[in-house]
């Protein structure tokens, strides 16, 4: 063969598994943005934003508890490697900080929350104090959908600036999920409304709520006495029966009481029945009913909108 | 608001401190009515229990209890039937084996009642720390007196009155079981009928008491009362009545402080009848100071 | 009240070739003889003769290594051990401990009655322990706790009486009054066995005498046993030695028993 008809061979050969293997290579050279959510709820958010052009990885992951976190080494080096960072802020990764510094992490970091009207919290558990509140800003911006759509909001500029090219993905997953979210605080508002607003009243050691409470017109009491994990005093469990018979509540979620003999007695005493379970600042793993934003919202209006028709 | 007519009688009830918190509290009455039959049982075997030097026997015998509790646990988690056949079947086994080893070998009751117990408290700590969780450990060991429920109330009611049927009916062999066991012996048949039928009795005290104040305390209220009550009388009869007298005092006391102060209440109970205890060491006719009074004047013969 | 039981009522205590011990060593080794009942009897010997272990095993205390026992399941017996078991610590009176002497009439259940109580009066009159009804154990002297415990067996009652050692810590008129007593049952009839080591004791008021040195060295009339000869004798007893066992009666028996001589180290 000659040297010119060779050469057109070998050419015609690369032009062809070039062409072949572009669409492969296009995608590979495409590579997903490496994204860091602190925790399981704004990771899910990221990833309904982001699809698959984002790979985002959780920091504090599916039932653990974002105010005693200590990260690892390994995810001091995530977070060095990722591209964009993303935090919810309102003061509830007390460790972003430092973990940011440690990691010498210099890329972008969004605060998802940023633009939200924040509530403070109310210390209502505790003996009024003479003269002064604790006024803490509230960070579970989350739990009101509202709220969550900023989230989205934030998120998609935050993905837009570190990705141009997929702006316009992130801003067609951001439409979507904002429908779904629409939708899921419709259902939420049509659900509370069959329950009269004098009933709309739970006991929880969780002081998580107070956006849920507002956006919702549902009062979170803090059970009076008994909110610590240690043995239960006389005193505790009578402050907690007598608020209980004097608010007239139906529903208690106390996991500070972890004495199932315990809450079974408050029930019998007071008619409260003890309830099922809130998910306030974690998603469930995989297979529970809150693997998601959405699912964990509908999970707790179920709960609390049950527990107190007395299902 | 609740609005049952509040008749001046009851609210003066609800005002009183000592009165108020079990006129106003199902849970707080229930609380009472537990530690009532726990004491009027507990109590006198503990006086037993003193005069027949086996007050650390009680003690090692509430730890051997825990295995059986522990797979009761397992079995039916916080169940009230599980952990009680749990704790009096593991209780049985450990006063019965340890008694024929002591009359059968050359090993002595405390010895063989120690080995027994160490094995049975092992096992117990290993099933529950490998089955188990934690917090469900602390509730077994610190019990809830602040959650008796029905049938709680009637296993203790039960206990107590078997109890007091069988301290009746075994009175006079008990007695002389303790006084000369040799003369029993000799006498009757009644020897190890009282030996260990008294075992027994101890076991269900046990398990009773650790459903209302935990394994931890349970022998407290045994032991304590009675021993609190030798600083005052001596004759059998009186060390009986007494003894009772000041468990229930106590429980009242610890219901109440721990209403009043917000302490949890199991521990506070066992304190009351501590405190009780110290202060008869110091300050009894028997106590430890009785040589430090002025001397009282004395007949001629 | 006391009648003596007729000769016939209750049998005679036989022992053949009793041998007992502890842990296969032999304490009491091929024992035999006859006490005939109402005898009263001393049982000396040197140190480690065995005396507490015949004792303990006429009271039912202790199982025969090999041999046999007659004549003490049927009566009833009063045993007053070296070392009573008894706590003295325990909160009762002289007079509950002492009723419990009772117990063959009471039982586990019955009722003390006035009777019952007059009978613990002149048991506590008869050892000389008026005016301590009241009184707590603990508050007795040891010569008055061992007159207590003589109440007890008197109103026990039994027909054989079992005694090891009872003055052995108490002082010489609590030993004299309850000699009498020792005596009291005698003429009553009953058979009265006592662990001694004061010879002049025995001489002076125990008309049988039971020589053990592990082996019987000789039983009869008090006299005739406590001879130098005989302790001598039993002061060598470890050594073996050919011996018919002699016949310790009231009356004279009609059994001679011989057995061949056995070496034992």
């Amino acid at each position: 063969m000659n040297t010119s008809l060779r050469r057109h061979l070998i050419a015609s050969v690369i032009g062809l598994a070039t062409a072949a293997l572009s669409p492969a290579l296009l995608a590979q050279t495409v590579a997903p943005i490496k994204a860091v959510a602190s925790f399981s709820i704004l990771g899910d958010l990221v990833r309904q934003v982001g699809g698959d052009r984002v790979a985002v990885e959780v920091l504090v992951g599916p039932g653990s508890d974002a105010h005693v976190f200590q990260p690892t080494p390994s995810q001091a080096r995530l977070v060095g490697q990722a591209q964009i960072v993303f935090s919810n802020g309102l003061g509830f990764e007390g460790w972003m900080s430092r973990l940011l510094g440690t990691a010498g992490y210099k890329g972008r970091h969004v605060v998802a929350s940023r633009g939200i009207q924040a509530i403070h919290t109310e210390e209502a558990g505790e003996k009024p104090h003479a003269g002064h509140q604790h006024e803490e800003t509230d960070p579970h911006a989350w739990q009101s959908v509202p709220n969550a759509m900023v989230y989205v909001g934030n998120i998609v500029k935050g993905l837009c600036e570190a990705d141009a090219t997929g702006c316009a993905s992130y801003r067609r997953n951001a439409v979507a999920y904002n429908a779904q979210l629409k939708a899921l605080d419709t259902d939420i508002r049509a659900t509370w409304a069959v329950i009269p607003a004098t009933q709309r009243k739970i006991i929880t050691s969780h002081d998580a709520f107070g956006y849920y409470a507002h956006a919702y017109g549902v009062k979170f009491l803090a059970p009076q006495g008994v909110n610590t994990d240690s043995e239960a005093s006389a005193k505790g469990v009578a402050q907690l029966v007598r608020q209980i018979k004097q608010e007239q509540i139906k529903a208690l979620f106390v996991e500070s009481i972890s004495d199932p003999r315990l809450i079974a007695q408050i029930g019998r005493e007071t008619g409260a029945k003890p309830a099922g379970e809130l998910f306030s600042d974690s998603l469930s793993n995989a297979q529970g009913p809150a693997a998601s934003y959405v699912a964990m919202m509908r999970a707790n209006t179920t709960a609390l909108t049950q527990a107190i028709q007395g299902h | 608001m609740n609005d049952i007519a509040v008749s001046p009688l009851m609210a003066w009830l609800v005002g009183n401190p000592l009165l108020g918190p079990f006129a106003e509290f199902g849970f707080m009455r229930d609380a009472l009515l537990g530690c009532v039959a726990l004491s009027l049982s507990a109590a006198p075997v503990g006086v037993f229990l003193m005069l027949r030097r086996m007050s650390l026997t009680g003690d090692a015998m509430a730890h051997a209890i825990l295995p059986g509790a522990a797979i009761g646990y397992l079995v039916s988690g916080l169940s009230l039937t599980a952990m009680t056949i749990g704790g009096i079947a593991a209780g049985l086994t450990v006063a019965v084996g340890s008694g024929l080893v002591a009359r059968n070998t050359v090993l002595r009751e405390d010895t063989s009642l120690a080995a027994f117990y160490l094995l049975s408290l092992a096992l117990g700590v290993l099933i529950v720390s490998v089955r188990g969780n934690s917090v469900d450990l602390l509730h077994v060991l610190f019990g809830t007196v602040l959650a008796l429920d029905n049938a709680a109330l009637t296993l203790l009611g039960g206990i107590s009155a078997t109890t007091l049927v069988a301290l009746a009916l075994l009175y006079r062999p008990l007695v002389l079981e303790c006084l000369d066991p040799g003369f029993l012996r000799q006498v009757s048949r009644w020897s190890p009928v009282a030996h260990y039928g008294f075992l027994g009795l101890l076991v269900i005290n046990l398990v009773a008491g650790f459903h209302a104040l935990g394994t931890l305390m349970a022998v407290g209220i045994m032991v304590l009362p009675a021993a609190t009550a030798r600083f005052w009388v001596r004759r059998l009869g009186p060390l009986l009545l007494l003894a009772t007298a000041l468990a229930l005092l106590a429980c009242l006391s610890g219901l109440l402080i721990s209403y009043h102060a917000d302490w949890p209440t199991s521990p506070v109970i066992v304190l009351s009848l501590g405190a009780m205890y110290l202060l008869s060491l110091l300050f009894a006719p028997q106590g430890a100071l009785r040589h430090q009074r002025p001397a009282s004047s004395h007949l001629q013969a | 009240m006391h009648k003596p039981p007729s000769p016939s009522a209750v049998p005679a205590i036989e022992l053949h070739d009793l041998t007992l011990g502890y842990d296969r060593h032999p304490a009491v080794h091929h024992v035999s003889l006859r006490i005939a009942p109402g005898s009263l009897l001393a049982l000396v010997g040197p140190n480690g003769a065995g005396k507490s272990t015949l004792i303990k095993a006429l009271a039912g205390e202790l199982h025969p290594i090999s041999g046999t026992l007659h004549g003490l399941t049927g009566p009833r017996i009063a045993w007053l051990p070296q070392r009573s078991e008894l706590d003295r610590s325990f909160p009762v009176t002289v007079r509950d401990m002492v009723a419990l002497g009772l117990w063959h009439h009471v039982g586990a259940f019955g009722l003390f009655t006035a009777e019952h109580r007059r009978l613990c009066a002149e048991a506590l009159a008869a050892v000389g322990l008026t005016g301590f009804e009241q009184r707590s154990l603990d508050a007795l002297s040891g010569g008055q706790l061992q007159r207590a415990l003589f109440a007890r067996l008197i109103l026990q009652d039994a027909p054989v009486v079992l005694l090891d050692e009872p003055f052995a810590a108490v002082d010489n008129r609590t030993t004299s009054d309850l000699l009498a007593l020792l005596h009291r049952w005698h003429r009553q009839g009953k058979t009265v066995i006592v662990v001694l080591h004061d010879l002049a004791q025995v001489r002076a008021h125990f008309p049988l005498t039971l020589l053990l040195a592990r082996e019987l060295v000789a039983c009869g009339p008090t006299a005739e046993v406590l001879t130098d000869a005989h302790w001598a004798r039993a002061q060598r007893m470890h050594e073996a030695f050919d011996d018919e066992a002699p016949l310790c009666a009231a009356t004279p028996d009609t059994h001679p028993h011989t057995h061949a001589a056995e070496a034992f180290t």
